[in-house]
């Protein structure tokens, strides 16, 4: 805790006041409080030099200064000052910091001062002085809720290009950088038996209660100083000064090794299962970040949760109640008590209640003259304050002065020169997080105030003036209470402790909004520009649900979320209803309770860090050859090898897939899912899993297999391979992979449990290369060790088997092909990946071997009419691919039934087909629709779609894949094409979607 | 880098041989190892991982053949353990799974596990699936709690126990092998976010 020097003296709870502080260009600096006076800080506000000292915050160091005007309002522009000292601040919002680091609508009660700060007030046009759009504040007649849905209609068209830009200029907050954010954020999990979420009285005495009884412990605060209103009163606690005591409790729990202390953390959020979100501010307070995360989002796993947030004071609304050196009666006696800071030297309190007269008391102990003390209800004083005017049953209705209130007249006329006042329409609990889960806070008559009711988030528990215990010695019992009950219920055993003897203040109020004399605007939103007569308009309007209320006069809806606002105003609404305030209830609450940057949403993903990369075994080897590489999913693929010489993408896929035919073509297909599958049962599992039959295939042999949804719908194909009686290798597609391993799972552990079958991914445990064209196995010959009979009669088109290649490294062979040549794909340990490819390419130099990407792999399968994810599209089923005999009727499996309901199977479906323009010439587009020649363009004469097209280099002109209805029966016939998107249309003729080696004559060879 | 196959004469021209060629095995990962203050990051050498699956009402034997083979009880579910023989850490995953983690330089871990357990259990090789990063020393946790959603706190995640979750859009199989020292294995495809993650978690708390 800070200390004062001894040249100082303290504004505290005691009557010893001496000589008033100096400090030069801190006039209003009256005492140190809690800061700390020996280290000195300087900030630019505006660009003129400032000082405070460690401890402040930019808004009680702008006081300090005598900074009263600190912004402008977002609709009228009005000038504006510091109306709370906490998180619920509307008003005294400013950009910190300059150039990519400025961030706009910082909360100057909030920040914490170091040296160096800049910080410029915002929303005005020319000097914060003298703002050239405070002119809108005097067409505020015509400025009132609903102006804009009732101006803006006409033309429709200028809406977009005219008005709204104009109204986004002139209304509004700071503004951005428009750089990119040069600090990074982070995430993280953390995990406790009790989350008490804030360190005040009920807060540090539920969190030493459940420290003490050895439970794990987070205590997070959104202050830099635990203690909450401990630092900002003159109370006591345990017979010391609160402060103290909040110190004395923080030093003890700093101590124990099961208790994390999080201060600069905001609890913005309740979700399910007692997780809460949290945001820390880990270099906000620091001029720079030194590369360390900025904030850190944190997710926070609770057992249980104690609520201790405390409240927050209401203002009460009367004329022109804006001005700055208008505030919060709590607020003037945090900067006193705990900043040593006042805002006036010539200063009124009003007040409903009786914690108004709290802050007149310290005031007057501070040596600042008080002109009077305003109490809307005809009571005596609750606190004896000998020579200071009681008015009693009175209201302020009008203020006065610009740029700073410098006197107000109250409702029997009097009039009083004033250089700031302190206004207290009592607190409201702090039920925000309480109500996250949809819960509905109660109205308590006794206090005026909503307290948590309903619904609760599971296992949170809410103590102090968040719960409506709103004096000193009630939080403190009800934070000792509500954490011995929350520990018993985990199985701790509450360690007996004394409860700390608190002061039990006054705290009578009564149930006053605003003052009903006052003739000019009376504010109930300060930042989104909100008025009593606002509300009354909403309601003559017949907007009267408190939903409604917000959204027509945006009430509340400001980046403080109406944290002072909304209450007042739900009351003046009920008040012109009728209804009780229970009955007109609150808006939801929501979280987050307080801003949270986006930039801590997304934490450390960002960039190329968004998601994890993926990359395939030759990926090092491709790079070193000039591969482009393409996303798929999070894999990178080589799409296609540059060579010198060519000029565009399509210059190298022609030449990889000519010469694929021609010789031989490498592809690394890694990407592919795989999947071991193991058991005495494995083929019965595959035979449920799969349309068609794998039971019956025989070792060393390979079948091309379907999968269908439980609704019969096509989501995967692939091949299986039977290494051994027990033992099969599936492949997938690869956006599929992990889709198919989670519903083999599925199926095995839910679905079929009494099988013996166990599935494992080895995707990335084998390095596999396609060998594709007519000298595939020349090359694998000299690849594959010489005790393996690679003839076409001991491994013929569909075998598969277990080799080993390069002299002994184990490997597994399949003869497959996608690409319709003689083909193989050869799979080694992914560790050998890289230089599996170097091998393959130098054994095939002599066949003049190339790699192919992605592109030419693409351009070959469609050249021989096989399907993928653009036929594949989860509305196909296997009779529009022309598979429909595939799907055994003979067997259970997943998906056979549903597939032969009377609509999948109608013969004038759409099949699947190949395609060629009349005019070889031209390009087919893929996603043009079919019309049949004659017939308009429209989706009743729709005949289909093209699914996939490429130029075939082997053809020499485009060709494509589609549906069309009934396209088997059709050969020949020839459609029109058309592509609205592009405007533009092609006659094409329907022809066999296989357009090289129909028979299969080559990848038999 | 570990030469395995042995070079062979791989094209036979008339009578003679030409070109030899041999495999280079290169784990993503391999000799990785940095020091950042107080924590170690290291990729371990040569890490190979053998997945045992229990055939369907055969536990007893399995789990008898586990027990002669390595010397050690298998371990519940959700732990693991060292074993007696065999120089291997045994993760049980499942009711039905375990993993065996041990070294080995050669490309041939399903045979060496199959040796110690025989054929009472489905082995499948599971080394070139995973890339594996031990993190150690003293904040350690404060790294991992930026990206692991597991409990570390020793009260819940004791030494010895295994878990598999997600961190930063990885499986991640989290293993504390000691005090303040953890195994953990991703998919070897994606080591290189891997190993960003991590260091980019331990750079952010030292």
């Amino acid at each position: 805790m800070t200390q004062a020097d001894t040249t100082l003296n303290f504004v505290s709870g005691d009557d010893s006041s001496t000589t008033p502080l100096t400090i030069a260009g801190q006039a209003n600096r009256v005492g140190t409080g809690l800061i700390n006076p020996g280290q000195k800080l300087k900030f630019t506000f505006n660009g003129k030099q400032m000082s405070g000292f460690a401890g402040d915050t930019l808004a009680s160091a702008l006081l300090a200064n005598g900074q009263l005007l600190v912004g402008r309002s977002f609709k009228y522009h009005r000038p504006r000052g510091i109306l709370t000292a906490g998180s619920e601040e509307p008003n005294a919002l400013v950009e910190l910091r300059s150039g990519a680091a400025q961030e706009p609508n910082t909360r100057a009660t909030v920040t914490e001062l170091f040296n160096g700060l800049e910080a410029k007030s915002q929303n005005h046009r020319g000097s914060l002085n003298f703002d050239l759009m405070a002119a809108t504040d005097f067409a505020s007649p015509f400025l009132t809720a609903g102006f804009y849905y009732k101006t803006f209609m006409w033309p429709k068209a200028f809406w977009e290009k005219l008005y709204e830009p104009i109204i986004r200029k002139a209304a509004g907050l700071g503004s951005l950088s428009m750089k990119e954010d040069p600090d990074s954020y982070d995430k993280g999990f953390l995990h406790c038996d009790l989350l008490i979420i804030g360190a005040g009285p009920s807060g540090l005495v539920a969190a030493l209660a459940a420290a003490r009884s050895g439970a794990r412990v987070i205590l997070a605060d959104e202050d830099f100083l635990p203690g909450g209103r401990l630092n900002a009163e003159a109370l006591e606690v345990g017979g010391q000064a609160g402060s103290q005591w909040a110190a004395n409790a923080v030093a003890e729990l700093s101590s124990m090794d099961n208790v994390r202390l999080m201060t600069r953390t905001t609890v913005y959020g309740a979700y399910d299962h007692g997780v809460y979100g949290a945001l820390e501010r880990c270099t906000d307070h620091l001029a720079n970040s030194n590369g360390k995360p900025r904030q850190v989002l944190w997710r926070i796993y609770s057992k249980r949760a104690v609520l201790a947030a405390g409240s927050t004071e209401r203002p009460i609304a009367f004329g022109n109640n804006d001005r700055p050196g208008i505030m919060l009666a709590g607020a003037v006696r945090t900067y006193l008590n705990r900043f040593g800071v006042v805002p006036g030297q010539q200063m009124a309190v009003f007040t409903n209640n009786d914690d108004g007269w709290q802050t007149a008391l310290d005031l007057q102990k501070a040596g600042v003259e008080l002109m009077a003390v305003i109490d809307s209800r005809d009571v005596d004083a609750p606190i004896s304050l000998p020579g200071v005017r009681h008015l009693r049953g009175e209201g302020i209705v009008n203020t006065i002065g610009r740029k700073g209130v410098k006197a107000i007249e109250t409702t029997n006329g009097v009039t009083l020169p004033v250089d700031a006042v302190a206004v207290s329409g009592g607190w409201n609990p702090n039920v925000h997080l309480t109500c996250h889960q949809r819960g509905r806070p109660v109205w308590r008559e006794d206090i005026n105030a909503f307290v948590p009711g309903g619904v609760m988030p599971v296992g949170m528990t809410v103590a102090g003036a968040a719960n409506g215990a709103m004096t000193l010695a009630a939080a403190v019992a009800e934070g000792q209470a509500v954490a011995d009950a929350q520990l018993s219920d985990l199985g701790f055993k509450p360690v007996a402790a004394d409860i700390p003897e608190a002061s039990d203040e006054p705290s009578k109020g009564a149930a006053f909004w605003y003052v009903k004399e006052s003739r000019t605007r009376a504010w109930l939103d300060q930042q989104n520009d909100v008025t009593v007569k606002d509300v009354k308009q909403s309601y003559q309007e017949g907007f009267r649900s408190v939903e409604h209320l917000k959204r027509y006069t945006t009430l509340g809806m400001a980046t403080d979320q109406g944290k002072t606002a909304n209450i007042p105003a739900l009351a003046i609404m009920s008040d012109l209803t009728g209804r009780p305030i229970q009955d007109t209830g609150t808006t939801i609450f929501r979280p987050p309770y307080t801003p949270v940057p986006i930039g801590a949403f997304g934490g450390r993903s960002r960039g190329k860090d968004f998601r994890p990369t993926r990359l395939t075994p030759s990926h090092k080897w491709a790079e070193s050859q000039g591969a482009s590489f393409v996303n798929v999913g999070n894999w990178l693929r080589a799409e296609w090898y540059t060579k010198p010489g060519e000029k565009g993408w399509r210059d190298s896929v022609d030449r990889e897939a000519l010469a694929t035919r021609s010789s031989v073509g490498i592809c690394d297909v890694t990407t592919l899912g795989k999947i071991d599958i193991k058991g005495k049962d494995a083929g019965a599992f595959l035979d449920k899993v799969y349309s068609n039959t794998f039971s019956t295939l025989k070792v060393g042999k390979v079948r091309y297999g379907l999968m269908l949804r439980e609704d019969g719908i096509c989501y995967d194909d692939g091949t299986t391979a039977r290494m051994d009686e027990n033992h099969y290798v599936m492949t997938t597609t690869t956006a599929n992979a992990v889709l198919v391993y989670r519903n083999l799972e599925f199926a095995r552990q839910c679905l079929w449990p009494g099988l013996d079958v166990h599935v494992i991914s080895t995707t990335d445990g084998w390095a596999q290369f396609a060998v594709a064209g007519p000298n595939a196995r020349n090359l694998l010959r000299k690849v594959v060790d010489e005790d393996f009979d690679l003839s076409n009669e001991a491994f013929p088109f569909m075998a598969c088997g277990k080799v080993t290649v390069f002299g002994g490294t184990p490997a597994r062979l399949f003869r497959i092909s996608f690409s319709g040549e003689l083909a193989y794909e050869i799979a080694v340990p992914a560790r050998f990946g890289n230089s599996m490819i170097e091998g393959l390419m130098k054994a095939g130099e002599e066949f003049d071997a190339i790699p192919y990407g992605t592109e030419a792999l693409g351009v070959m399968r469609i050249e021989k009419g096989h399907c993928t994810a653009n036929e594949l599209t989860g509305q196909t089923t296997a009779h529009n691919i022309g598979l429909g005999r595939m799907v055994s009727r003979k067997k259970e499996c997943i998906g056979n039934v549903l597939s032969q309901r009377e609509e999948m199977i109608r013969d004038d479906d759409v099949k699947l087909v190949g395609l060629r323009p009349v005019d070889r010439s031209l390009g087919l587009i893929a996603g043009s629709h079919f019309i049949t020649k004659g017939d308009k363009v429209n989706m009743t004469n729709d005949q289909g779609w093209m699914t996939s097209v490429a130029w075939s280099p082997n053809l020499g002109h485009s060709i494509g894949l589609g549906f069309v209805k009934s396209g088997d029966t059709r050969m020949g016939e020839i459609l029109r094409a058309v592509s609205p998107v592009h405007g533009k249309e092609m006659d094409v003729e329907i022809v066999s979607a296989h357009f090289v080696d129909p028979e299969g004559e080559r990848l038999r060879g | 880098m570990l030469r395995l196959s042995q070079p062979i004469s791989w094209i036979q021209k008339g009578s003679g041989f030409v070109v030899e060629f041999t495999l280079v095995s290169a784990p993503p990962l391999a000799g990785y190892s940095e020091r950042f203050g107080t924590v170690t990051l290291s990729a371990p050498k040569d890490l190979a991982v053998v997945n045992m699956a229990i055939p369907l009402g055969a536990d007893a034997k399995a789990l008898k053949a586990v027990k002669s083979g390595y010397g050690v009880d298998m371990p519940d579910p959700g732990t693991s353990v060292e074993t007696k023989k065999g120089a291997a850490r045994l993760v049980r995953l499942a009711p039905d799974q375990a993993f065996v983690v041990f070294t080995l330089p050669t490309p041939d871990a399903e045979e060496v596990v199959a040796k110690h357990v025989k054929t009472a259990l489905y082995l499948t090789d599971q080394t070139d699936v995973w890339a594996g990063l031990e993190i150690s020393g003293a904040g350690s946790i404060a790294a991992l709690e930026r990206v692991c959603p597991i409990d570390l706190h020793p009260a819940g995640f004791a030494v010895g126990d295994a878990a598999r979750t997600v961190m930063e859009h990885l499986g991640v199989l989290i293993i504390r092998t000691g005090e303040d020292r953890y195994l953990l294995l991703s998919a070897s495809s994606s080591a290189g976010s891997f190993l960003h993650m991590l260091e980019t978690s331990i750079k952010n708390v030292l």
